[in-house]
């Protein structure tokens, strides 16, 4: 092949590259778009009793009278964690991570911490998690 | 030809014509369950009315489960099948690729609609699968999302996947393949009643409600491998870059491929790199299966 002829097929091919890319680019932007949306979950008074106590993906975590919020997704990769009342310990069924109440992480292939989340206490005694899904 | 070699061309040659007639029956059956299940909502409960409450519901449900497995493993053993006995070789490249690309969609299809059960371990494998996606650098949150997406519409992306684009795409990939197998009434006939009897005489699996809490979850079968990979390894490796490198390799071998060691140092290197490369992917093959086998009877 002529030099020419390859400078003027390498620009047809670019100009090729470019044009789906600025097509594509819109569309993968259109597509792979999620608002970001909050959602609060309500601890009623009864459910305050146990020392982990589950709801919609959040642990209230009881610690004499003070309360903590903890994601129940396990940081490795998302699967919701099953607390063992006599390890006191939260464990992870897909992949086996062990986390401590405090939401440390103990072992398994998790490595981070779990996500502590702010309680609000109502003047009615209810404990409200706001969180981002 | 010697007897046995007479008897595995015939199985071979049964293997797609049987897995196209599954094919019809998953799709027949797809479209008969498409008509109750709702991809939004309470999905777990859709799908126990479905097994459940509605007439012959149990039936669709699992005459659509059996003959998607069936159609999926034998496409897998007709791929071992040209893999292990070299016949890669009659293929051109884009072909090949072609084929493996459409078996790589099959498996995705099973997979999204282990997802779509919305039982424990459907929500389970789809949270997974979008992390691991999410684990891509630079570019892992935003092609997460066109996948699957956390909320409300969890299994909604799943569903399109698995009803309208996998089907699609992998009928118009595989068009040229198949055409010389289609229709063959007496396989139709065969598979129709096989798969008809595994629908009434086995009941489907007892599905997780969401909410339970189990102790071990597992993923679908042709997963519980790289389950227990991820148990040991980081995410990205075990979940995109290994599997990403055996398809890979299997992906090129038509691109070595050499008849016979030549006398030049090209055509030398080009026979021992085949075979190389052969042997490596057999080795990975029997590896997954140890690991699938250990998670199957000992979890992952």
């Amino acid at each position: 092949m002529e030099r020419r002829g390859f400078i003027k097929k390498g620009l047809s091919w670019l100009a090729y590259i470019f044009g789906a890319a600025a097509l594509a680019y819109p569309v993968f932007l259109f597509m792979s778009f999620r608002k970001i949306r909050k959602k609060t979950v309500v601890f009623h008074p009864d459910e305050q009793l146990a020392a982990a106590n589950f709801k919609e993906g959040i642990y209230l975590i009881k610690k004499g009278t003070d309360f903590n919020a903890l994601s129940a997704r396990c940081t490795h990769l998302g699967c919701t964690l099953n607390f063992d009342a006599v390890s006191q310990q939260f464990k992870c069924p897909c992949h086996g991570s062990l986390f401590a109440i405090s939401g440390k992480w103990v072992s398994g292939p998790a490595r981070k911490d779990l996500m502590s989340i702010p309680v609000e206490t109502e003047a009615n005694g209810d404990m409200e998690v706001e969180f981002e899904i | 030809m010697s007897d046995t070699g007479k008897i595995i061309n015939k199985i071979s040659s049964y293997m797609p014509r049987l897995g196209l007639s599954a094919l019809i029956l998953c799709l027949a059956s797809g479209i008969v369950l498409v008509f109750y299940y709702r991809p939004m909502g309470n999905v777990f409960q859709n799908v126990e009315e479905i097994t459940t409450l509605v007439p012959y519901g149990w039936f669709f449900r699992q005459l659509h489960y059996g003959s998607g497995q069936l159609f999926t493993i034998l496409m897998l053993l007709h791929t071992l099948d040209h893999f292990l006995r070299k016949r890669y070789r009659i293929y051109l490249f884009k072909e090949w690729v072609l084929l493996i690309f459409s078996l790589c969609l099959c498996f995705f299809v099973l997979f999204t609609g282990f997802v779509l059960k919305g039982d424990k371990e459907g929500f389970f494998a789809g949270q997974i699968f979008m992390n691991i996606l999410e684990a891509i650098p630079f570019i892992g949150g935003s092609v997460s999302k066109l996948f699957i997406v956390p909320g409300d519409s969890f299994f909604f992306l799943p569903y399109l996947y698995h009803c309208f684009f996998l089907p699609i795409l992998i009928i118009y990939l595989i068009r040229d393949h198949i055409r010389e197998w289609f229709p063959n009434q007496r396989f139709l006939l065969i598979g129709t009643a096989g798969l008809f009897l595994y629908a009434i005489f086995v009941r489907p699996a007892i599905d997780i409600p969401p909410e339970a809490s189990v102790a071990m979850i597992q993923g679908p079968w042709f997963f519980l491998g790289v389950q227990t990979l991820l148990k040991f390894l980081p995410v990205l490796l075990a979940g995109l870059i290994i599997p990403g490198l055996f398809v890979g390799c299997l992906l090129i071998l038509p691109v070595i491929k050499t008849d016979s060691p030549t006398r030049d140092h090209r055509g030398r290197i080009a026979y021992v790199g085949e075979n190389g490369l052969h042997y490596l992917l057999v080795v990975a093959l029997c590896f997954y299966g140890f690991l699938t086998l250990r998670a199957a009877i000992w979890g992952p």
